[in-house]
């Protein structure tokens, strides 16, 4: 519709005058002047279905009644979406709707924010003359680890196939058998699962779609919202945080979030929050005494802590900190402005794979949509899978050409281009309009080869980071700007003995690093170690001392997102007692020095200048390395634990099966 | 002097008061070895009642809760499964709690109640010695099994038959003996469906 | 009698199906001249001037329907409906196993007007025999040059594929065939985009009916004049009339168009004897009952929706006054219950409500409030629908509970005494 937006339609919708672009809906033109069409199988990121037949609306000179959700406006069109005849068709509608549905209300998970509830106080008729039986059909069917489906409750709008087929490219939900037995289920029989498959639950306008982890924990009303931002991975979608009782109950998606999830969640974003409330959650700090954690308090914990570095630099060691994706952009700037005052120099957050957090130039999401090719290098389905959904966008519907280099997951059901090497890519790319390069940001010198490759295309550059704030870590500073030496060399000397206190805050080189076995003789050589965490990982266990840290649901603070944008995170939860947040010990191990501090506004509008900042490395340019850069180990999923998908048994269900060879 | 007799007057007609009430009935009652007959209808200590097959009427909808004005009551909802069916359907509640003490006894939540699993009894003896143990839960609320289905709610005066909530099992949509036994993650399967096309 | 053969012609005579027999009775010369002779604007203008109207339903004029294919460049599809599943109706499935050839050359010269290089015939799951006589036919023609490459060495390429349904009412309706067509889900489409626009695969697309398209041969053969000369004033020339129901010789009769209700009946052996005429309806199970004040109308376009009910694919059902008109109603409610595809919601659940409700009425355990019902929803529905199937029940059903109501009164279930 893009030609066609500058040529405005002037038409009367309800007797008020509405100006729109020519191509225009009735239902979206009718919310320009707040009226609203009911709607169930028409929703915005799917268009038009014309099944449900309940956004009637009478126009002028047409006869019969006009489905607003498949008629554009026209100049001169004069709309009713209020009048008798529109009301009767309309109530007419919502009686059939009603006439096989179950009405069982009180249980159902969506009474309460149901749009088949919503309209038929609104628009239904109120009594009913069906005299027969309903239909049973089966309740409660479990169509797959997310989700449970009712199908006495579905009302066969057919969002939830049309989402699997146009937003997922999935195609596993079908409408099966016909007429009034149709049924919602998947075309193979198989569970219903796929890395989107949460978005279904809220698409449909009625309890048919519920989730598991949600069923019947609460009723809408009862829930505390907060809007925040999922920090699961870098993509940063926004999210609704649903809190009641103090637990974490489910998180929604926040639809007009264009910019961002384009009103989309991934799984994982959704469903992970079981870890919130895991018994082996970290609520005191330990010292390791002996082989043997014990329990301390926080004040013994700094005095530790700080009696360590300062025996450190009596001793003439060196003193290192890592930080990690899991730090907000606040805590990743007090981290190196405390170990700055500290005279610490060796600062690093690349303790994984990833080396390069941020490209060049900054790119929107939206404009990714709009490349003609798109070269991706990493398993960018896993890392960023919202940012996936838009791939599957531009691909699929904005006909771009998809081009993966080397080793990129499994492959995409529609089509694309498998290379080995920026000179293939360059090949296999359209000859015409823009060129996006999603990379991964493991293997430097494929970042330098595509960058150089396709430098004469001025592509847009997005790094689809591992640790969600990686980005942030890297605008922060993290990096061993004033000389210092960078994770690998620290590691290296570490494990030589060169160093007195190690710090990590919400890393886990023991297992995401690829020279995790020189970072374990690291951990072992040196006298003191702290790692900040939630709970007992790899790297924590070989720690002297362990501090329980809240996590995103638990504290306030700021992301950077792949494209660039700096999100705020809201704290929706209490964190469990004796947590803290790493802000929170960084300011206590400061105390023990009695550094001075920014004040909460100089870190405010330090975060700011930093993440506005733009940053001048391009792509595979290793910033502030002090040693050549390490290969990067085979791809880890991040589903595969490690870090807080392993204290959810459900989550490790949730994972798409590998692909079936030959299927 | 005069002033005097006055004075014994006033006294004397001060006295016939007290005298006429000391031969009067008593209105007070020696409870709690006598206790006063309440009006049928009148609002005293919840009850969760259940149905003829001992299954709890409570299906955990929170209506309840919703209705209450004094915010007293906390229901948690759980799911039935075949090994554990603690109600008709697919819900129960997991927990139910009425604090007592809040509560202002408005019969809100009877009303709101799809099922005529809470009502209000006309037992209001609930003294005692700790705040805490005024928060009733289950344990304490449901009618033990074999006590029966529960009281019923009292005679509606338009009409409505005693027993709601034999109304509501017959106007319920759900076939309890084959649709609520049966409903648990779709063991309906299709060739159970009802109606013509069945 | 005013019985005439233009399709029919030499049907129960000759083997048309061998196509030495129909090219020696004069076959495949329209083809060969439209060919060799014609230009593809020549055969559009012959159908057009011939007043040709399509004979599968719903009677639109099928020069028109060509006309809207847009010049885009891209290419067109031609798709021959014979998906025939209307109730009643049976010409199609004559014509496709009596006499193959004269409706492959019907669909060629259909191809050859639009300029379409691959056609499509979509044959009813159902007609196993027929769709293996269309496949001979279509062999055949291949052999002797008449379809695929280089067309009697002219450079001309037509290709023709039979594509058998897989048994479902509303693929006869053009988007759900072409989706049924296209591998999917037999549904009907939203429109608009309409086929001519984007059809199959998304292609500009015609679908038309066996008949129309085997029209085109006796039209291009007599002239465009001698077609139009026939029928009434805006319903030209023949119609292939399926008579069914209480009459004594049912079957497929072509009459001119414009004979009146009373002589189909006639040529079709009239009533049994002793019975008396109750109601037609003349197009199909879709269409409304027409009473004995219409037996005089002409049996056209214009005088069939006058009389309330409409022409559609010609099937003519005759119902005397043994008919028992609640389960007649039930029949044709129950079928459209069946056979609706469960996309929108008035067919999906307003059929089945109508359904289980006329199922008590034949029961005897009607409700006095159910008659009211049905009117009111049954003419409510009627116009809120995806597609026709849904407006399809109300005709027949208002027509006979409005005529009949006596009937459908006498299985109202007493009167319960409130306890």
């Amino acid at each position: 519709m893009a030609e066609a937006a500058t040529e405005m339609v002037k038409l009367t919708i309800d007797g008020v005058p509405v100006e729109v672009p020519k191509g225009t809906l009735l239902v979206e033109a009718a919310k320009k002047i707040k009226q609203e069409i009911p709607v169930y199988c028409y929703h915005t990121k799917l268009g038009p279905a014309g099944l449900c037949r309940v956004c009637l609306v009478e126009v002028e000179g047409m006869p019969k009644l006009q489905i607003g959700c498949n008629t554009p406006v026209a100049d001169g069109m004069v709309v009713h979406t209020r009048n008798e005849k529109v009301e009767s068709g309309r109530s007419m509608i919502l009686e059939l709707l009603l006439v096989n549905h179950p009405l069982d209300c009180p249980i159902c998970d969506k009474g309460g924010e149901c749009d088949l509830q919503d309209y038929a106080m609104a628009y239904g008729r109120g009594a009913s003359d069906v005299a027969d039986p309903k239909q049973s059909k089966p309740k409660g069917v479990d169509l797959g680890p997310t989700i449970v489906l009712d199908e006495e409750r579905c009302v066969v709008c057919q969002r939830c196939v049309r989402f699997d087929d146009i937003i997922a490219g999935e195609r596993q939900l079908v409408v099966k058998d016909r007429g009034h037995n149709d049924i919602i289920a998947t075309s193979t029989g198989d569970p219903y699962r796929h890395n989107f498959t949460g978005n279904v639950t809220e698409l449909c306008p009625v309890g048919a779609l519920t989730s598991k982890t949600y069923r019947f924990k609460s009723r809408p009303w009862d829930l505390n919202r907060t809007e925040t931002s999922c920090t699961q991975c870098a993509v940063g979608c926004r999210q609704f945080a649903d809190v009641r009782y103090g637990t974490l109950v489910r998180t929604m998606s926040v639809e007009n979030d264009d910019a961002i999830s384009d009103g989309w969640l991934c799984d994982r974003g959704r469903y992970n929050i079981g870890y919130l409330g895991a018994p082996e959650r970290l609520t005191q700090p330990l010292y390791k005494q002996n082989g043997q954690f014990v329990q301390i308090g926080w004040d013994d914990a700094f005095a530790l802590w700080a009696k360590a570095i300062n025996d450190a630099r009596a001793a003439g060691k060196a003193v290192g900190a890592l930080g990690g994706g899991r730090l907000f952009n606040e805590e990743a700037y007090l981290l190196g402005y405390v170990m700055r005052a500290l005279g610490v120099k060796n600062l690093d957050w690349r303790t994984g794979r990833q080396l390069q957090a941020s490209p060049g130039a900054n790119a929107s999401y939206e404009a990714l949509e709009n490349a003609s090719s798109i070269v991706i290098a990493g398993d960018i389905a896993e890392l960023a899978p919202v940012l996936w959904l838009r791939i599957i966008k531009a691909v699929t519907r904005k006909g771009a050409r998809l081009v993966r280099v080397g080793a990129c997951g499994a492959a995409p059901g529609f089509a694309h281009t498998d290379v080995t090497n920026a000179g293939e890519a360059a090949q296999a790319v359209a000859a015409e309009g823009g060129v996006a390069i999603v990379w991964d940001g493991a293997d430097l010198a494929l970042g330098a080869a595509l960058a150089a490759t396709f430098a004469s295309r001025s592509p847009l550059a997005y790094i689809a980071s591992e640790q969600s704030n990686a980005r942030g870590a890297e605008a922060m500073g993290l990096l061993p700007t004033d000389g210092g030496a960078d994770f690998t060399k620290i590691a290296a000397d570490a494990a030589n003995g060169a160093y007195g206190v190690l710090a990590l805050f919400g890393a886990n080189p023991l297992r995401n690093a690829p020279n995790a076995e020189t970072m374990r003789g690291a951990l072992q050589a040196t006298p003191f170690t702290v790692v900040s965490e939630l709970f007992m990982t790899e790297s924590a266990q070989a720690a002297t001392l362990v501090l329980p840290a809240k996590s995103a649901f638990e504290k306030s603070g700021t992301v950077i997102d792949i494209a660039g944008d700096l999100l705020p995170v809201n704290a929706s939860l209490q964190a469990p007692v004796g947590a803290l947040s790493d802000l929170e010990m960084l300011i206590g191990l400061a105390q023990q020095f009695d550094l001075a501090l920014p004040t909460s506004e100089e870190l405010d509008a330090a975060v700011i200048a930093r993440a506005a900042k733009p940053l001048a490395a391009a792509l595979g340019e290793a910033r502030y390395a002090t040693s050549e850069p390490l290969a990067p180990s085979s791809s880890r999923s991040i589903w595969d634990g490690g870090g807080t998908c392993a204290h959810d048994d459900r989550i490790a269900t949730l994972r798409r099966e590998p692909v079936k060879v030959g299927a | 002097m005069r002033k005097q007799l006055y004075n014994v007057g006033a006294i004397l007609k001060g006295l016939s008061i007290t005298f006429k009430f000391m031969f009067a009935k008593r209105p007070t009652i020696e409870y709690p070895s006598v206790k006063k007959q309440h009006a049928p209808r009148f609002h005293g200590l919840h009850e969760l009642r259940r149905y003829a097959d001992g299954k709890e009427r409570c299906i955990g909808c929170e209506l309840c809760s919703s209705a209450c004005p004094a915010n007293a009551i906390t229901v948690i909802g759980a799911e039935n499964t075949p090994e554990s069916r603690k109600s008709p359907g697919e819900r129960h509640a997991a927990r139910y709690e009425i604090d007592e003490l809040r509560c202002i006894f408005c019969g809100m939540c009877e009303e709101a109640c799809p099922t005529d699993a809470i009502v209000l009894t006309p037992r209001f003896e609930m003294a005692d010695y700790r705040r805490g143990s005024f928060i009733y839960a289950k344990d304490r609320l449901l009618v033990p099994p074999e006590a029966g289905v529960g009281t019923p709610p009292d005679e509606r005066p338009n009409g409505i038959p005693a027993d709601l909530g034999r109304v509501a099992e017959v106007k319920s949509t759900i076939d309890i003996t084959a649709g609520y036994g049966a409903t648990h993650r779709g063991e309906i399967l299709k060739t159970q469906r009802r109606g013509l096309a069945g | 009698m005013p019985v005439t053969k233009v399709l029919t012609a030499g049907i129960g005579e000759a083997d048309l199906r061998d196509i030495s027999v129909y090219r020696a009775r004069g076959g495949y010369k329209q083809w060969e001249r439209a060919v060799r002779d014609l230009k593809p604007a020549d055969v559009m203008e012959a159908c057009d001037k011939s007043g040709l109207r399509g004979r599968g339903g719903a009677g639109f004029p099928t020069g028109r329907k060509w006309s809207f294919l847009p010049n885009n460049g891209k290419p067109r599809y031609m798709v021959c409906n014979c998906d025939e599943a209307e109730p009643g109706t049976f010409k199609d499935h004559m014509l496709l196993e009596e006499t193959p050839h004269l409706v492959l050359e019907g669909i060629l010269l259909g191809a050859y007007g639009i300029g379409c290089t691959h056609a499509y015939i979509y044959i009813r799951g159902e007609f196993k025999r027929g769709y293996q006589i269309f496949q001979k036919a279509i062999d055949d023609a291949r052999a002797a040059g008449l379809l695929g490459k280089n067309i009697l060495g002219t450079g001309l390429d037509i290709e023709v594929t039979a594509h058998r349904g897989a048994g479902a009412y509303i693929c006869g309706e053009e988007t759900g065939l072409l989706n049924s067509l296209e591998g999917k889900r037999g549904e009907p489409r939203l429109k608009p985009p309409f086929p001519a626009i984007a059809g199959l695969y998304g292609m500009p697309t015609v679908v038309n009916n066996v008949e129309t398209l085997a029209y085109l041969v006796p039209i291009l053969e007599k002239g465009a004049d001698w077609f139009a000369s026939v029928g009434t004033e805006r319903s030209k020339g023949y119609k292939i009339v399926s008579v069914s129901g209480h009459v004594q010789k049912p079957g497929n009769y072509e009459v001119p168009i414009g004979t009146t209700v009373r002589e189909i009946i006639e040529i079709a052996g009239g009533l049994r004897p002793g019975r008396t005429f109750a109601a037609v309806q003349p197009g199909g199970q879709s269409s409304a009952c027409i009473f004995e004040e219409h037996l005089d109308y002409p049996y056209d376009y214009e005088s069939m929706a006058k009389a309330g009910s409409m022409l559609g694919s010609g099937a003519f059902t005759v119902f005397d006054d043994t008919t028992d008109w609640v389960k007649a109603a039930l029949n044709s409610v129950r079928f459209y219950a069946h056979e609706s595809c469960g996309q929108c919601t008035p067919c999906r659940e307003g059929g089945h409500w109508l359904e289980r409700v006329l199922h008590r009425f034949v029961e005897g355990r009607g409700l006095r409030s159910d008659l009211e019902m049905i009117r009111r929803v049954s003419g409510t529905i009627t116009g809120l629908n995806l597609c026709a199937l849904g407006d399809s029940i109300e005709p027949f059903l208002k027509s006979v509970v409005n005529r009949f109501p006596e009937q459908f009164e006498a299985r109202v279930m007493q009167e319960l005494t409130p306890a």
